[in-house]
């Protein structure tokens, strides 16, 4: 590292006078650190802009996505992009934005197809951020574009044409105009007493309370099987029905007695258990541990693998 | 625990409504009531026998009596508590302040375990000597301590259209304000040499979602800190181990935890959460993009629906007010659902963008009120009602939802979250 510094000391001096420009609001030099090596940036360097600038060489066709997407993604954004559960729609809704409800999809709302291609690549599929290739990726967004009418099933999607796809909403977009809304420092009389006599409260029973205490605890009985309560139930909401109500990530369904059976068959329920637990890759998918919610005891994950289990006899 | 409270409460309540007619009860005739072994004149147990030792916590946690103030998530907001939220329990916290362990939490893919040694942030793009640091490296630089507030955009969304949430926790607790040590992002930024073509910033983080935002260079070389610690330990995995960027002021999506990689540019790249995310969208259909700052905004903590009053007489109303622009110069109360306003005090430390809370002495007489605050901050703006963001914004936007918030207090001591029909 010292070579490196006194190596970089010159150019350094030089560019802050230089290049600094308007923005030389410190001009003080540490010297810390080490020198990026190009590889080291580009192996780190994942952006895409909506110019392109970032998007590697590559293709992709809808029709291949298609394959794909049915693989590693229908599981949460359903077959046609509709979103199972609370999991995102991205297709569809165009038109809707000025409604009640907004649907805001890649179609109906993103301004860029290079978020789309920069999201895929960063971050999807969920439980296996990164692990797509780069043609892949060219195909994943090829058919999200596809299922949103804006291609064709044999489009084929490149880094040369992607940036000169324009989406539906892209001018909707405009910056941010606040403050926007003026209120005054008023002491009297700020409205009229008869406009201040309706109010409504939230009754609609949708507050979580105390749940934390409604975990089993440790020491809470002999074993897990005699836990299948209310709350071993709102457990399995909270921490497991994102991927087992639906099958998300090769997960068996909640009930469906064959795919229990076959897991039961093979690792036992103490195999069941460790994989609850400890989390568990397989050739079709993925347990994150505890399903995410680390704050779960063994116990409770224990009672909730029981739960899931009585509930597919 | 908090069932036996409620329940205690709660037939206090029942009790005192009975009574209500005439006068309440106070508290303390009520408990003197209920004979317990270690109240006046018994010696209380605790005091006939030893505690444990010196060095049974080595690191400390609150008294099991306190077992029910934690951070808690709102199961049917998001698919999965992988990409969720967790609440901080603003009723019962005190000072500006907020415990570490009860920081609110916004994940997008989990929390990453990142090794502290094998962690590197690199600084590269538009600048004349791109960097790799080490841990090492970044607390070498000179540091500073500085008191932020960081707040989600969407605190407080569930509630445009209407009152949700029965509870302080969930309408107002994506908020949180910390002492952040760390390098100022401009000395590291001085390290690179900034090219003048550079405009903005892109900020990553190491997590699974690789979180990343788009900063103009201005506010980058202004008061943003790559921080390391928070309240004087290094800064909790949830909140950014080892390091995050903290944007004093703007929404909390822009401190990017976990911090990874900064790239300088000449154009924003439009990633994920600044296009299809942490966009407000507007009755009209269109959408504001790059809504950063955080604006005025203040809520009553001391009543709230989990804290209902027990007694009429004396009460020390207490809430916090924060501004995304800059320090807090008035609050105001109303106990009339706004119809008139009294000043309230302003109490210990008035910092920029940091939580500042207030104060208001008060006696119930036991009637029914509508209770606001209202904050302005230093460059003049006030805090607008609900009827006047929904005017210009309507209620689909989520995001930024700063209106007074009103506080129903029923004549049993009961509080309700209202708005106005």
């Amino acid at each position: 590292m010292c070579k490196e510094i006194k190596f970089r000391w010159l150019a350094v001096v030089v560019a802050a006078f230089l290049s600094y420009g308007v923005y030389a609001t410190e001009t003080l030099r540490f010297h810390i650190g080490k020198s990026a090596s190009v590889e080291e940036i580009e192996g780190w360097d994942i952006d895409v802009r909506p110019d392109g600038l970032g998007l590697p060489v590559g293709l992709g066709s809808a029709s291949s996505g298609e394959i794909l997407y049915e693989e590693k993604c229908a599981s949460c954004h359903g077959s046609f992009g509709e979103g199972e559960g609370r999991w995102p729609k991205i297709a569809g809704g165009l038109g809707t934005l000025s409604d009640a409800r907004p649907e805001k999809t890649v179609g109906s709302y993103w301004p860029y197809v290079s978020t789309l291609w920069d999201y895929i690549h960063r971050t999807m599929p969920f439980l296996q951020p990164q692990s797509l290739s780069d043609d892949e990726v060219y195909s994943l967004t090829a058919y999200i574009l596809f299922l949103n009418d804006l291609v064709d099933e044999d489009f084929i999607l490149t880094n040369e044409n992607l940036p000169t796809i324009i989406l539906p909403n892209r001018k909707q977009f405009v910056n941010d105009p606040r403050p926007d809304v003026h209120n005054t420092r008023c002491m009297m009389d700020c409205i009229a007493p008869g406009s201040n006599l309706s109010w409504h409260a939230a009754n609609l029973n949708v507050t979580p309370k105390s749940l934390p205490d409604t975990l089993p605890k440790e020491n809470d009985g002999e074993t897990a099987s005699f836990m299948v309560d209310a709350s071993v139930i709102a457990v399995y909401r909270s921490s497991c029905a994102a991927c087992h109500d639906a099958g998300v990530s090769g997960s068996p369904v909640l009930g469906d007695q064959v795919a229990w059976t076959k897991r039961l068959e093979s690792v036992g329920l103490e195999g069941l258990y460790e994989h609850a637990t400890n989390g568990y890759y397989g050739t079709n998918g993925y347990m994150p541990a505890k399903g995410g919610n680390l704050d779960l005891t063994e116990l409770a994950v224990k009672a909730v693998v029981d739960y899931m289990g009585m509930m597919a006899r | 625990m908090a069932g036996t409270k409620d329940l205690s409460r709660r037939n206090f309540l029942k009790r005192a409504s009975v009574v209500s007619g005439a006068a309440l009860m106070t508290s303390s005739q009520l408990w003197a009531n209920e004979y317990s072994p270690n109240t006046p004149p018994n010696v209380p147990t605790w005091m006939r026998k030893t505690g444990q030792a010196v060095g049974a916590f080595p690191y400390g946690v609150p008294s099991p009596h306190e077992s029910d103030i934690v951070r808690r998530t709102v199961p049917w907001l998001t698919a999965s508590p992988i990409s969720s939220v967790s609440f901080s329990p603003l009723h019962a916290l005190k000072g500006i302040i907020t415990p570490s362990s009860l920081h609110f939490e916004r994940h997008h893919s989990g929390i990453p375990d990142v090794l502290p040694n094998e962690h590197r942030l690199m600084i590269h793009g538009l600048c004349d000597n791109p960097l790799i640091l080490d841990m090492d490296d970044l607390v070498r630089f000179p540091s500073v301590s500085e008191i932020r507030f960081i707040e989600c955009p969407a605190n407080g969304g569930m509630e445009w259209r209407g009152p949700q949430m029965e509870a302080l926790q969930f309408t107002h607790g994506m908020l949180s304000c910390s002492e952040w040590t760390g390098v100022r992002l401009s000395t590291l930024l001085a390290e690179v040499g900034v090219r003048s073509t550079a405009k903005w910033i892109l900020a990553e983080g190491a997590d699974g979602a690789a979180m990343g935002r788009s900063i103009p260079i201005g506010k980058a070389l202004d008061d943003v800190l790559v921080a390391y610690a928070q309240n004087g330990e290094m800064i909790r995995p949830e909140q950014g181990y080892p390091i995050r960027l903290v944007n004093p002021g703007w929404e909390g999506n822009t401190s990017v935890k976990w911090l990874r990689r900064i790239e300088l540019g000449d154009k924003p790249w439009h990633l994920r959460e600044e296009t299809s995310k942490y966009t407000d969208i507007m009755p009209d259909g269109s959408a504001r993009q790059f809504t950063w700052v955080q604006e005025s905004n203040s809520v009553i903590t001391s009543i709230c629906p989990e804290n209902p009053l027990k007694n009429k007489g004396y009460h020390e109303i207490e809430g916090v007010a924060w501004s995304g622009r800059g320090k807090i110069k008035h609050v105001d109360v109303s106990f009339d659902g706004g119809i008139s306003w009294k000043p309230a005090q302003l109490k210990g430390l008035v910092l920029d963008k940091a939580l500042t809370r207030f104060s208001f002495n008060w006696t119930w007489d036991g009637s029914p009120k509508l209770i606001q605050s209202r904050a302005i901050d230093e460059t003049g703006y006030v805090q607008p009602t609900l009827e006047q963001l929904r005017r210009v914004r309507g209620v689909n936007s989520i995001y930024h939802k700063n209106s007074i918030h009103t506080w129903q207090l029923s004549h049993t001591g009961e509080v309700k979250n209202v708005q106005r029909n």
